[in-house]
């Protein structure tokens, strides 16, 4: 077999149907267009089984098929012969195409007729290249120059904050992606959060979405990339599916006062699991207006820049906190007379944070917040150190691997959209200040008061 | 002619058929393995209970090859804008020399279908060449007809009368 399919793999996605012929045991061929075929590695595809049907009863009784596909920029046409092997019903393959069949299904108006009932695991025999003319193809980025200069970036990266910043810069500058966000996933590991987002009207810092719940979240949940090309604003698997969250009992407890960003007219999506040593931490997430607009090469581009951020943050988390000596304290500006303090509220129960009435975050990153502004109004500190704040028992960090650097870059970043009065200024290593500009009131609200 | 002897392709339906459908063949060899193939277009007889599908020589081969050893073959139509989509299946294809009309009718089924399938992202050009085959064997020289009588015809649209013979969900 001198063709690879590795080479062909655009041929796969859809853009031009494929069709698959079988035979039944009788000598009756069978023919008929297939929704997905599914690359799985360099010897083996996988096709989706929906119905029942007679390519089905064909292939359980006569396992050799052949595959029609078409390259969507080349006009170059290919044979396969395959043997199909078994029928997969959970884990990261069936999951992949399940999210990738529920855009398609979107795509093609048939949401609620398309279900994904296995993942048909078929060895290529023979790749035939049928005969005809073709037409050159350019691909848009050339992943491999694209990954070296994005991966240069990160390395130099010293902060979790330039991690972030240089990640979302490099899919700009050397992927043309532009609009992308990094999620973290939540140490209690029922749901991420939104930790940095580029070309998005709202940035969205601090939103969250279930895992499981949409592209994102199944990405996250099956620990596996997922790759839509055709998507429509009612798609079963769009972003913000609360009701699913609803059912599972998160409704509650996701912050849906902060809307997670999105494009209004996304027709490709891409989610890719953030990992290190085996463990999830995030997840990356692009999309894009144009159909079809992430190839399978990008795919492995991108996956490829998710696992070096994982890494990344894994060093930074690992890394004995560095920390230079403390600065002197500068206590903010005293009030000003007649000057109104700002209302602090925290709610105990979710540690939730209001300034003025105004919404500002919850959860670990709200407790933080809410010990450092007691500690100014109490003992007028403005210095903090992160060494300190994971060790603070007012901080109730859900787990030692939580990323407490995630938490205060959530804040800073919140407090600065906000155009609040408190601002967190880096120091130096490991070492932060706020700025407070006006006088601060803090107002505790008990667990048993919310509800008034 | 008797009730169930009568064709069950309307008239409309087989001028639907001959319009800007992808078409594809699927026949087998002796050890029962399939072979696949694009088709150029089709046409239906007067009375229409023969059906004839246009194929490349070059890109058909193994499909010609399998008609002429068994005369098994199967067809299906897939309307690009719809997806609905219909099976054909026959015992007695075998191949025939192009008819009168035949060269014209495979040209203008690649203009219908460029047309049909161009307003959903597919540059025309692109598509022409889907159905060119190689330089080498220009047209007509290329082009092959099979005909057979549909001996059980099935809708196919995805869903849950896919699979159904035609005359149930007509």
């Amino acid at each position: 077999m001198s063709l690879r399919i590795t080479a062909l793999r655009e041929c796969l996605d859809g853009a031009v149907p494929a069709f698959v012929a079988t035979c039944a045991p009788d000598g009756t061929p069978n023919i008929t267009a297939i929704s997905q075929v599914q690359y799985v590695d360099g010897e083996h595809v996988a096709l989706s089984y929906q119905f029942f049907n007679k390519t089905r009863r064909n292939l359980l009784a006569n396992p050799v098929l052949r595959l029609m596909v078409v390259h969507p920029r080349t006009a170059a046409q290919y044979r396969l012969t395959l043997r199909y092997l078994r029928t997969e019903t959970e884990g990261p393959l069936f999951e992949a195409m399940k999210a990738k069949l529920a855009g398609i299904a979107s795509h093609e108006g048939m949401a609620g007729v398309f279900k994904l009932q296995g993942s048909d695991l078929c060895r290529i025999l023979d790749i035939e290249r049928v005969a005809g003319e073709t037409v050159p193809y350019q691909p848009l980025v050339h992943a491999l120059p694209a990954l070296r200069t994005a991966l240069a970036r990160l390395a130099a990266a010293q902060d979790l904050e330039s991690l972030l910043g240089r990640a979302l810069e490099s899919l700009e500058r050397e992927f043309a992606v532009h609009h992308a966000m990094i999620l973290m996933l939540d140490a209690r590991g029922d749901r991420l959060y939104t930790l940095a987002s580029r070309g998005y009207e709202a940035s969205g810092i601090g939103s969250e979405i279930a895992l499981g719940d949409g592209v994102i979240g199944v990405c996250a949940a099956a620990g596996t990339p997922i790759r839509i090309g055709h998507l429509t604003s009612d798609a079963a698997y769009g972003r913000t599916v609360r009701a699913e969250a609803e059912r599972a009992g998160l409704g509650g407890l996701l912050d849906t006062r902060i809307p997670l960003p999105g494009l209004p007219a996304s027709a490709s999506q891409m989610a890719l699991p953030i990992q290190a040593r085996g463990r999830l931490l995030g997840v990356l997430f692009v999309e894009s207006p144009l159909d079809l607009r992430f190839s399978y090469d990008d795919e492995d581009a991108l996956a490829i820049l998710a696992g070096q951020v994982g890494l990344a943050l894994q060093d930074l988390e690992g890394s004995p906190e560095a920390e230079d000596p403390p600065p002197a304290e500068h206590p903010g500006p005293p009030a000003r007379n007649g000057e109104r303090p700002l209302v602090v509220r925290h709610f105990a129960e979710d540690d939730s944070i209001f300034l003025d009435g105004d919404y500002l975050i919850k959860g670990v990153a709200g407790s933080i917040f809410w010990a450092m502004v007691r500690d100014h109004v109490d003992h007028q500190r403005t210095a903090f150190s992160n060494r300190e704040l994971r060790l603070d028992p007012r901080i109730r960090l859900p787990d030692l691997s939580d990323n407490l650097e995630a938490r205060l870059v959530l804040l800073g970043r919140r407090l600065v959209e906000r155009g609040a009065c408190v601002r967190m200024e880096k120091t130096g290593r490991g070492r932060f200040q706020l700025r407070i500009g006006r006088a601060l009131e803090l107002v505790e609200v008990p667990a048993t008061l919310r509800e008034s | 002619m008797n009730e169930t002897s009568r064709s069950p392709i309307s008239a409309a339906f087989a001028t639907f058929l001959e319009g800007g459908m992808s078409i594809n063949v699927a026949a087998r060899d002796a050890r029962n393995l399939p072979s696949i193939a694009r088709a150029l277009g089709c046409r239906f007889s007067l009375d229409r209970r023969r059906l004839t599908v246009f194929l490349s020589r070059a890109q058909a081969a193994a499909v010609l090859a399998d008609v002429r050893a068994n005369g098994a073959v199967a067809v299906v139509f897939v309307e690009p804008s719809t997806h609905k989509s219909w099976q054909f299946k026959g015992g007695d294809a075998r191949e025939e020399p192009l008819a009168r009309g035949d060269a014209g009718r495979i040209r203008s089924y690649v203009e219908t279908f460029v047309r049909d399938v161009t307003p959903l992202g597919h540059p025309p050009d692109l598509i022409r060449l889907l159905f060119a085959g190689p330089r080498e064997t220009p047209p007509p020289d290329d082009w092959a007809a099979v005909t057979f009588t549909p001996a059980a015809v099935f809708t196919q649209t995805p869903g849950q009368a896919a699979g159904k013979p035609l005359r149930d969900v007509l």
